[in-house]
């Protein structure tokens, strides 16, 4: 299976692709697109923030290289909805996009790969489609977690789910927390969606719209009862 | 355990809606103190009549009506305009409202986003002639896309400090007001959270329309006073 993780950022995408290249009969790319079309220089700095930020640098480069040598790095100038950008990735001839870039996906994006782009989205769908689905699901009393599904042009409609994980909100004492946590689970996530998709007798789950909702961005308010909710919350409660 | 049983499995549920209940009660009584920066003395003057019920509708004591039984209408029709039905919904007075089986045709969402401003905004008013009908089931579609546009592009508009339709964006403030009063849906209750906090320098700008304003805050109000969300 030939798998590209389409990253805004060398450190994000060489992070996941580290974690899935070593499943039997994958192959992995790594396409780094332009998400916020920023100049030159900045894009560049960036990127060496975000790896000394990682404190990762000697392996980010190192991983970085090898990639760039088998010429699995693939560094896109333009919009990632831009033709050529298109062309460059149809070119690739993978079967699965694995979303960890900061953009909206068109149709003509999406049909590059045979079977389409996962997002691992931090709510269990369908019923938390959306923006800040940790804290609206902390703030109803659901449980917090991940769905690792097939996106479609629409926001958290994609039909098609590989898989749900229910991950505990318990011990993170605020939203931010929480969140940075699900977000961290994303590589894992995928390895396991890449591993369910590659067994045999999987069927895929339906991602039915009608039975959720669509979250919007928290206000403060609600934010902060959020927190309060998790910080009171005892370690030991189910 | 499978994910059907964890999603259903029932959580503690008390102190959750203690905590809620305590983050709306405080707004409340923040909003008591500091409504008159949003609706100023000239603002509060152009309301003529209605000024003194306002203010003490704002500074009183925590009041609010619960339609949720409503809801089990299919229709509901009213003889006051628009804005008179708004207006005893935003003072939580009596609405004499009269029941339905009929209601009308089902709105298009595609036609009502190629419509000029001022047509979607008389679509509305006409449609919602009695503002409770915006929280029937039937109309979730409609009540879902003007949430979409306060929460993505008036939100946006706002936050970046741009020109906005203020009519307009109060219209649905109103609506998803009224609708968060009828079905409790957290969603519509924190999209008035969210304009409430936006930065003063843009909320000033939403005195170009008093009577809007006025119900708004009021609406907004009632909803941080009510229990059970």
């Amino acid at each position: 299976m030939r798998i590209a993780v389409i990253a805004g950022s060398i450190a994000g995408g060489l992070r996941i692709a580290q974690e899935i290249e070593n499943l039997p009969g994958v192959a992995v790319f790594v396409v780094v697109c332009n998400a916020g079309k920023r100049a030159p220089v900045l894009r560049w700095s960036r990127e060496f923030l975000l790896a000394f930020r990682s404190f990762k640098w000697r392996m980010l480069a190192t991983t970085g290289y090898r990639y760039a040598q088998l010429r699995k790095l693939i560094i896109l100038g333009g919009r990632l909805d831009d033709e050529t950008s298109i062309e460059h990735l149809r070119e690739l001839q993978c079967d699965v996009g694995l979303h960890a870039a900061n953009v909206i996906y068109r149709e003509p994006v999406i049909s590059a790969f045979r079977l389409g782009i996962l997002n691992a989205h931090i709510g269990i769908l369908p019923k938390y489609r959306g923006r800040c689905v940790a804290e609206w699901s902390v703030l109803q009393r659901d449980p917090t977690g991940e769905t690792v599904f097939f996106i479609d042009s629409g926001i958290d409609t994609g039909d098609r789910i590989v898989l749900r994980e229910v991950i505990p909100s318990k011990g993170w004492k605020s939203a931010r927390a929480l969140k940075n946590m699900l977000f961290a689970c994303d590589a894992r996530l995928y390895r396991k969606a890449l591993e369910t998709l590659m067994s045999s007798g999987f069927s895929l789950q339906s991602n039915d719209t009608s039975k959720g909702q669509r979250y919007y961005v928290m206000s403060r308010l609600f934010t902060k009862a959020v927190n309060k909710i998790l910080a009171t919350t005892p370690v030991t409660s189910g | 355990m499978d994910l059907e049983t964890v999603l259903s499995r029932p959580v503690p549920l008390d102190r959750s809606e203690g905590i809620l209940r305590g983050a709306l009660l405080t707004r409340r009584a923040g909003l008591r103190r500091s409504w008159r920066h949003l609706i100023t003395r000239e603002c509060l003057e152009s309301l003529g009549a209605l000024a003194k019920e306002v203010e003490s509708f704002l500074s009183g004591e925590d009041a609010f009506c619960d339609w949720r039984f409503a809801v089990t209408f299919t229709w509901m029709n009213f003889d006051a305009s628009f804005t008179e039905s708004l207006r005893a919904i935003a003072l939580a007075r009596k609405v004499e409202h009269r029941p339905s089986n009929t209601g009308p045709d089902r709105l298009s969402l595609a036609k009502f986003n190629t419509l000029s401003r001022n047509e979607r905004i008389e679509v509305l008013c006409d449609r919602y002639r009695c503002p409770l009908n915006i929280g029937l089931p039937s109309e979730s579609d409609v009540a879902e896309e003007l949430l979409r546009q306060l929460m993505v592009p008036d939100r946006a508009k706002l936050e970046a400090g741009k020109e906005f339709d203020v009519d307009f964006v109060l219209l649905k403030l109103n609506l998803a007001g009224v609708r968060a009063m009828m079905t409790r849906d957290l969603r519509f209750l924190d999209a008035l959270n969210y304009f409430y906090e936006l930065p003063q320098r843009s909320l000033v700008r939403l005195r170009a329309s008093p009577h809007f304003l006025a119900f708004w805050l009021c609406i907004y109000g009632q909803l941080l006073c009510t229990p059970e969300w």
